[in-house]
């Protein structure tokens, strides 16, 4: 046993020496690699030149079925119709959580995509690789203000544009019409109507009405439909009299069997696919895995209380590219897949939607959503959506208040309490 | 033959009734597999669940098929859990034997280090490996995605606790006669462990099969993917089209089966030391 | 150790040429990586885009003990390994001396069936289960009710997530032990049980005094495997709770929370700490093992 112990010890003596050696070269990259953010500006002083030779961009997406073929399409038609030869080639890296591992792997070994498809929020670890393109949008870019406020001012929070917005969703409440005609009740607009819907489904059908897929987007939406802010690298900013009324709201939604978790279900497209839920607030992209084949599905804008305020989901696409004609030639991608034409055709292909208002003003845009329930629901929330803020530790943030919010719920807190629980969940994760 | 007792019937009828229990929770996940892969959207998220589809939905497979080029993968796969399968076991046999039979300087260090690389979760290791890999330019190459995997510690221990079995006295007799140790290893302790080493082929097959991260992680392209990548293609940040997920996955268990049992009689069929031992 | 290098001749060294191929890939793909994570665990924000750090010191092992997720992290895969690891072992001999009973016929299907978890989709088998453990509809609450016992809320509630993925992961774990315990009964020579026959040795008195030690190579390396693979569980808690670690996070892991920490807040100096902290205790608990072993073999 003594040889063991011995053996352990030099097991960690070994240990501790490697260490020694892999610090010294960590550190000595630290240096090297810290560099290419400099040339940026230099890059984009020539943007507005024409000359961009015949290159290759490469663009990672998390796209598939509908979402990938019209993708293909796009880019095709773009492959096609440049004249600078330019060829753009897709490559799906999985689903988000796969591309954003993706993304983190080749930032450390500094062999970004051209472009890529990101949250902002997994652009923190490293902005530095980031092409920012507040002179390509200045010098080179058909009507910045057309984009939507909200998808602009989530690409500028990091104090420079850091991506074009791409497949954009938004948080609808989806609901079962057939139910509510029977019970002779409308669409919500307000706190106080789905508290009625609440009390009516429990009253008259011993049922729960209300679940949401994502918590910490519902408590979020809620403090913002009061009129508060949600959170800031500083902390809860929600720890007042506008976050109390928020919990209060949402406390007797779930204390008294108005709303309740998704736990085992996962998403609640499946209890409302079966009847066994009468609506749901969650993405409207989440519309394709309801099936309604026996009852009529109705979809409606968030509720809202002292002001309208809608979630926003999707990614941006993000430029990483390196070198100056590289720079330009994804840029020439960029501006196609965010025209007008594009952003209307993948927005009716797919169900995500038009990122520039005149978009959603175009006459195809506007038939397509005569017919599309969700598109009308989420047109008519534009104005209020906003999206959460990225900074060091807001996925800790968004974790902890799921998490903490989930156990009130679970123990039946009363609001106060609740409060007091999840704001020192939030200031203890920063 | 033996009689049979009363009291042996019973057991026997125990025995058989706690087997099939046991089968009934082993098999219900594999058949829910392929009942899901014949079921509408709508039959999938039915609550209380669907056992059998009413109409089976066999498009489901041609579906699934054309979602991406399984063909390829299904290539590219092969190659690779041949090629990883193969060298496995041979790094497995080298190093179990030296741990096991031969006098080895240092043997219970080199021992503790190797247990010791088991002992941090795999996810902590991905990125530096991800950079060791890129600075080798292995990046979308087969090489990436064998390479790491062609020595297993678990594998090599497992195959340790095999081969220790085998009676030293048939090594020392062996070395009387000028066997070299490398003749032993191949004449007698490999045939003898047959049924050990087959077992960790067929475990080395399957997670090679169905590895995912690391394959996605240094691939790329299209053309270098393998089957489990295929998988995803089912999945978006809304929702899975478990249906379709679910035929894919019958697809690609099909070969994995027929290896197992075409090499399942090996598992069973042990070699006995009778002649040496005791 | 007394006797060091110097005792050995340069022949006796001839070993290592067996093992070089294996040691090479070890250290380049493992060694060399959990190194890395090593000296992260001492670097305050290590950043491993640049590598970049604050210092080198305690903070990341500060923070890490002070945080309850941890704390909870730790408790809960430390019961999970005392009920999965033992259970699982006992099952999946009993379940392989009985297939190994049996006739050559029903031997090989018995032996196919319960292989099959192993190469069933994942995705199924979670599904599968949280179907078994579903509050209204499962099949578990169903046989429970046979007990006079009320439908338990598994996967809803935070009491029962953690015993809910222990049974999952017991059950997921036996294929594999099955398997092997397959492999090495068919090792032991037929003619110890013959001769067991013959003098008509109760069986339970050959299960313990022959199959046993016979096995029991097996049987330790099943246990030391089962306990190191248990304290890392990931995959099982990801598949049951559909990606998260259970409701309220009440059955978080420890390499749940040092997923959690490396690639969704990228804070991987922490992440890094508790890696080593989970290293330095399997390495204590499996010396512990080992001694224990040990000493029954001398």
């Amino acid at each position: 046993m003594k040889r063991f112990n011995k053996t352990i010890t030099a097991v960690f003596a070994a240990a501790a020496m490697a260490g020694v050696l892999a610090g010294c070269g960590s550190s000595e990259s630290a240096e090297t690699t810290t560099a290419p953010a400099t040339t940026v500006a230099e890059a984009s002083e020539t943007a507005a030149d024409t000359g961009i030779q015949p290159t290759e961009v490469t663009f990672w997406h998390s796209m598939t079925g509908q979402q990938e073929t019209t993708l293909q399409e796009l880019t095709d038609q773009f492959n096609a119709e440049n004249e600078y030869g330019i060829t753009v080639t897709i490559l799906n890296q999985g689903g988000y959580d796969d591309l954003r591992t993706k993304l983190t792997a080749n930032a450390a070994a500094d062999t970004l995509p051209d472009l890529a498809q990101t949250y902002p929020s997994w652009l923190i670890p490293f902005l530095d690789k980031v092409v920012p393109l507040d002179d390509m949008v200045a010098n080179d870019f058909d009507d910045y203000e057309d984009i939507l406020e909200n998808y602009r001012e989530e690409n500028s929070q990091f104090g420079f544009i850091s991506g074009l917005p791409f497949n954009k969703s938004t948080y609808v409440y989806f609901y079962n019409k057939t139910m509510f005609d029977e019970l002779g009740l409308e669409a919500p607009e307000t706190w106080d109507d789905l508290i009625h819907i609440g009390e009516v489904f429990k009253a008259e059908k011993d049922m729960v009405s209300l679940g949401a897929d994502d918590m910490a987007g519902f408590l979020e939406a809620a403090i913002r439909q009061n009129g508060g802010e949600f959170v800031s690298e500083e902390g809860a900013l929600f720890d007042n009299e506008i976050g109390q009324e928020a919990f209060d709201y949402i406390m007797n939604m779930y204390n008294n069997g108005y709303a309740r978790l998704v736990g085992e279900d996962g998403y609640f497209s499946g209890p409302l696919s079966n009847q066994l839920i009468p609506a749901y607030i969650g993405s409207s992209t989440g519309v394709s895995f309801i099936t309604h084949e026996d009852w009529e599905l109705g979809v409606a804008s968030l509720p809202g209380h002292k002001q309208d305020a809608a979630n926003t989901a999707g990614t941006n696409i993000v430029m990483f590219s390196k070198d100056a004609n590289q720079k330009k030639a994804t840029w020439e991608y960029m501006k196609f897949l965010t025209s007008a034409e594009a952003t209307t055709k993948w927005a009716i292909d797919t169900g995500y939607l038009p990122i520039r208002t005149s978009a959603y003003e175009s006459e195809e845009y506007q038939t397509f959503m005569e017919n599309d329930p969700t598109a009308r629901a989420a047109y008519g929330q534009s104005e209020a959506f906003f999206s959460s803020p990225a900074f060091d530790g807001s996925a800790d943030v968004t974790s902890e208040v799921n998490a903490t919010l989930e156990e009130v719920i679970l123990n039946k807190e009363d609001s106060t309490e609740a409060l007091k629980a999840v704001v020192e969940a939030v200031n203890d994760a920063l | 033959m033996r009689s049979k007792k009363p009291s042996a019937v019973i057991a026997s009828v125990l025995k058989y009734t706690f087997l099939c229990l046991g089968a009934f929770f082993t098999l219900l996940p594999f058949l829910w597999m392929i009942s899901s892969a014949l079921k509408t959207p709508a039959e999938i998220i039915k609550m209380p669940p669907v056992m059998v589809p009413e109409v089976p939905q066999f498009e489901n497979f041609s579906t699934a098929w054309s979602a991406a080029p399984f063909g390829r993968y299904f290539i590219n796969t092969i190659i690779i859990t041949v090629l990883t399968t193969v060298c496995v076991v041979i790094t497995s046999i080298l190093s179990a034997f030296a741990f096991s039979k031969l006098k080895l300087p240092g043997k219970n260090i080199v021992f503790a280090l190797f247990m010791a690389t088991l002992m941090i979760p795999g996810e902590m290791l991905i990125i530096t490996n991800f950079i060791t890999i890129t600075k080798l330019h292995w990046i979308d190459t087969y090489k990436a995605m064998i390479v790491p995997w062609v020595s297993s510690v678990f594998y090599t221990y497992l195959l340790a606790q095999f081969f220790m079995q085998v009676p030293d006295s048939l090594y020392l007799a062996a070395k009387v006669d000028k066997c070299s140790d490398f003749k032993f290893m191949t004449r007698i302790m490999v045939p003898m462990n047959k049924s050990a080493i087959t077992t960790i082929g067929i475990l080395n097959i399957i997670g090679c099969w169905n590895s995912f991260l690391w394959p996605l992680l240094v691939t790329n392209k299209q053309e270098m993917r393998v089957l489990s990548t295929g998988l995803i293609r089912f999945q978006t940040e809304a929702g899975t089209s478990y249906e379709l997920i679910m035929a894919a996955s019958c697809i690609l268990v099909v070969p994995i089966i027929i290896v197992f049992l075409f090499l399942r009689k090996y598992v069973l069929e042990g070699v006995s030391f009778s002649g040496v031992k005791g | 150790m007394k006797k060091l290098f110097g005792h050995y001749r340069l022949r006796d060294f001839k070993g290592y040429l067996y093992l070089m191929p294996a040691l090479i890939i070890l250290l380049v793909f493992t060694a060399y990586p959990l190194f890395k994570a090593f000296l992260m665990s001492f670097q305050e924000d290590y950043s491993i885009i640049n590598g970049s750090y604050d210092g080198i010191n305690l903070e990341n092992y500060r923070e890490l003990f002070e945080d309850d997720d941890f704390l909870k992290a730790l408790t809960n895969t430390s019961i999970y390994v005392v009920f999965v690891v033992p259970i699982s072992i006992v099952l999946s001999l009993m379940v392989a001396v009985l297939i190994n009973n049996c006739g050559k016929r029903s031997k090989g299907i018995f032996q196919t069936l319960y292989f099959l978890p192993y190469v069933t989709s994942v995705i199924a088998i979670g599904i599968v289960w949280s179907w078994i453990f579903n509050s209204n509809y499962g099949l578990l609450n169903y046989f429970l009710s046979f007990f006079g016992i009320d439908p338990i809320p598994w996967l809803n509630e935070p009491d029962y997530a953690l015993p809910a993925l222990i049974i999952f992961s017991i059950w997921k774990s036996m294929a594999f032990n099955i398997l092997i315990f397959l492999s090495g009964l068919s090792m032991i020579s037929q003619d110890i049980y013959q001769a067991a026959r013959i003098d008509s040795t109760p069986r339970l008195r050959v299960f313990f005094r022959i199959t046993v030690p016979q096995l029991k190579p097996i049987i330790v390396y099943a246990f030391m495997m089962g306990f190191i693979n248990a304290f890392k569980v990931y995959n099982e808690v990801f598949s049951l709770f559909q990606g998260k670690a259970g409701p309220a996070d009440s059955a978080i892991t420890v390499v749940y929370y040092i997923y959690d920490k490396f690639y969704n807040s990228a804070d991987y100096g922490v992440a890094s700490s508790a890696a080593v902290v989970l290293f330095i205790i399997i390495m204590v608990l499996t010396m512990i093992q080992r001694y224990v072993t040990r000493d029954k073999e001398a």
